[in-house]
């Protein structure tokens, strides 16, 4: 995996579970996993998380490629996450619950890859 | 208009994607494919063999054999370019532009014998790209066409975050269970915000890479209108050199090469040889962009004459050229990998996926009710339509089938390629002007999807005997699968959703309402 | 609507349709001119920077052209705007420079 590859793996995993726990604390999608919509807590919680993990894949992306390179690697791999997490939340809601876990996995090794 | 800002903007929204929604359309296609120009173009001339990395005395030679087929057939000519060979693309590509009003000379020669090569004659990928800025019309009315209605785009991308009230809270939402109008304009949202940075990158970068053609009053009062004055100050191209009518005779390219690829590192790309009969002749030695954002390419400037160095560009360049260069180089992304290409050829989809729902939408919104007799306007903007979304890639794809199945030896078979690709555009969409809408679209695209999956078998059928690298070929050939994939699974949904639902509602057998409109 | 509403807001679309194409592009292409004469840097600097802030100023006034409460408003912020920038470049440029400024 080239380095510039390991940064878009590392950028867009962040970048899918920032925007799933974005997305998550919209009632309409939090009650596609859950019978209820998501009280004020979980809101928040999952709105500070969400917006932590994407601030994090920006850093991750300058990190990695620097100040020229990171924030185009960066909108890319947003860009990317985001087109999968609307796909599978309009098609199939419940992939997220084994999508979630398995991001944050690939995540982890490309970013201890891309670090060593 | 006495209504608020946001209705305002909401109707300009309206009326001016429609306007330019096919221009558009196309040229983000067009656009879109550019980003795999020369894989385009590596597909179709599967006899081309790549090669190992030239050494530069062999890359000397080729330029010599190169200078010596312009003296013999480009005489005349007051610019000649000479694009070197590559290990990807081992070949010499020759242009040269005659008298204005005569067609250029183009020619591509195997870089060791100096002859002609041996491939079949097509326009590649290069066609993409040019009809992308161009369309295929006279270059002037192209860029000013093209332009024209990148501006409108830039209005109508910000008139429409103006409209989107609910950018957040509607981020993640395509509705497929609500009316045909919901999903539609679900899909007209998500592919329009979801990729925004990168409609709005493309489209300002896109007028900036022609700026000094569309705003040029800047040079017109600081230079006087010398746009290569201009460009040479901020310091991306090298001096001119004006012709001094005096005859002269060109030095041998092959060392000023040599000289070139000591000077500077990096591979060498190309050679520009101006007023090659002058006595004041210039010779520039264009390298590839060093790996990074900006679009700028390091030179070397021989007088022709002697082969003296009369300049030598490399970087350096101040923030706002090195900005006005970045720009440019964003709205190319020559510098993306394969993974970061991968994510701009989506985000270009999305764009062609937001116009094309755009234009949906407004046929959709506007449906008539069941019974009623569709308005001429609709027609109209219905027709263009599928004519468009439908009837480029139907383009698309027997351009590539013409590719594989026209004879080798067929005279101008570069040009009956892009007969082929018009001829089919224009086919689907007169097709398109059937009377039954929903069947017409579904027909349609699922012509397309058949399209490409005979693109598919006539390379495997005709050309697999030639694949250099059959993994490669295969994945460019997967790829086609896929858009067929896609184009199916499109006509599926169209033929869900183009149905008025009013309409559906009055008739309850599955034979749709429109068909007798 | 009656067809005397229905034609003046026909008008009024024509009319915000000029002043956006037209307008919009004279008062950018003034702005670029302008600033590539005035902008505190190096000539090449100054024309660079005008011509790609060209591109938003237009934009700038299409919206407004299309937002204005009315088409008389349209044109008078559009008109005003072109005037005042034509003045500024004669004065900066003395004798004008090119065809438009005179």
């Amino acid at each position: 995996m080239t380095a510039s590859t390991s940064t878009l793996v590392v950028g867009a995993g962040l970048g899918f579970l920032g925007l799933a726990a974005l997305c998550l604390s919209l009632g309409r999608h939090h009650q596609a996993l859950w019978p209820t919509p998501p009280d004020r807590r979980r809101v928040l919680g999952l709105r500070v998380a969400g917006w932590t993990l994407i601030a994090l894949s920006l850093a991750a992306a300058i990190r990695l490629e620097g100040w020229n390179f990171g924030p185009v690697d960066w909108i890319g791999s947003l860009t990317g996450a985001g087109l999968l997490l609307i796909v599978v939340q309009s098609y199939r809601p419940r992939a997220l619950l084994w999508l979630v876990p398995l991001a944050a996995a690939v995540t982890a090794a490309a970013a201890l890859g891309a670090l060593a | 208009m006495r209504q608020g800002f946001r209705q305002s903007m909401a109707w300009l929204h309206t009326w001016s994607g429609l306007v330019v929604g096919w221009v558009l359309f196309a040229v983000f296609v067009t656009g879109t494919a550019t980003y795999y120009r020369t894989d385009i173009s590596r597909w179709m001339q599967p006899e081309l063999r790549r090669e190992a990395t030239m050494s530069p005395e062999a890359l000397a030679a080729s330029a010599d054999l190169a200078v010596a087929h312009l003296q013999a057939h480009a005489g005349g000519a007051r610019t000649w370019f000479v694009t070197l060979p590559t290990p990807d693309r081992p070949l010499v590509e020759l242009f040269w532009r005659n008298r204005p009003g005569t067609p250029p000379g183009h020619v591509l020669l195997d870089p060791r014998t100096g002859a002609p090569a041996a491939l079949r004659a097509t326009r590649g990928g290069d066609f993409f790209y040019r009809f992308h800025f161009e369309l295929n019309l006279p270059p002037l009315w192209g860029r000013w066409i093209v332009g024209i209605c990148a501006m409108v785009m830039l209005v109508a991308l910000v008139s429409g975050i103006v409209t989107h009230r609910r950018i957040f809270a509607d981020f993640f939402t395509l509705r497929r269970d609500k009316a045909a109008q919901r999903g539609w304009l679900d899909a007209h949202n998500v592919s329009g915000v979801l990729a925004l940075p990168f409609h709005l990158m493309i489209t300002y970068t896109g007028m900036v890479t022609l700026a000094l053609m569309y705003m040029p009053w800047g040079v017109t009062a600081a230079y006087r209108g010398d746009q290569s004055a201009y460009f040479a100050e901020t310091g991306q191209i090298t001096r001119d050199r004006p012709a001094t009518g005096e005859p002269g005779t060109l030095a041998p390219v092959g060392p000023m090469v040599a000289r070139a690829l000591a000077t500077l590192p990096g591979p060498l790309e190309r050679l520009t040889i101006v007023n090659p009969r002058d006595a004041n002749s210039t010779i520039v030695a264009v390298f590839e962009e060093p790996h990074g954002l900006s679009h700028e390419h390091p030179q070397v400037a021989f007088a022709g004459t002697s082969g003296a160095i009369v300049e030598v560009l490399s970087g350096a360049l101040r923030p706002a050229a090195k900005t006005f260069t970045t720009l440019v180089g964003l709205h190319e992304a020559h510098f993306a990998g394969a993974a970061l290409r991968v994510l701009f050829f989506l985000c270009g989809l999305m764009g062609s996926a937001m116009v094309g729902s755009g234009l949906v939408l407004w046929t959709v919104a506007r449906l008539p009710k069941a019974g009623a007799a569709t308005g001429f306007g609709w027609r109209i903007v219905h027709t263009l339509n599928l004519g468009t979304i439908a009837g480029l890639p139907a383009g698309i794809a027997l351009y590539f089938l013409a590719n594989r199945l026209l004879p080798l030896d067929l005279a101008g078979r570069a040009d009956w390629e892009v007969r082929a690709f018009f001829g089919a555009w224009i086919l689907v969409a007169v097709a398109g002007a059937w009377p039954a809408p929903r069947r017409a679209w579904r027909l349609a695209l699922a012509a397309v999807a058949g399209l490409f999956v005979a693109v598919v078998v006539a390379d495997a059928a005709t050309a697999c005997g030639l694949w250099d690298d059959p993994a490669w070929f295969l994945g460019f050939d997967a790829a086609l699968l896929g858009l067929a994939a896609g184009f199916a699974l499109i006509s599926h949904k169209v033929a869900r959703f183009a149905a008025p639902r009013r309409a559906r509602r009055a008739v309850p057998e599955p034979a749709p309402r429109m068909e007798a409109a | 609507m009656n067809r005397s509403s229905s034609l003046s807001a026909r008008a009024s679309v024509a009319g915000r349709l000029v002043l956006a194409a037209g307008g919009g592009y004279a008062v950018a292409a003034f702005t670029t001119a302008l600033l590539s004469l005035t902008l505190p840097m190096p000539r090449a600097e100054a024309v660079t920077t005008a011509t790609l802030l060209s591109f938003p100023v237009m934009v700038s006034i299409v919206v407004v052209a299309f937002a204005a409460r009315s088409l008389g408003r349209a044109a008078a912020i559009v008109g005003g705007l072109a005037l005042a920038l034509a003045l500024a470049l004669r004065l900066v440029a003395g004798s004008p420079p090119f065809g438009f400024g005179s």
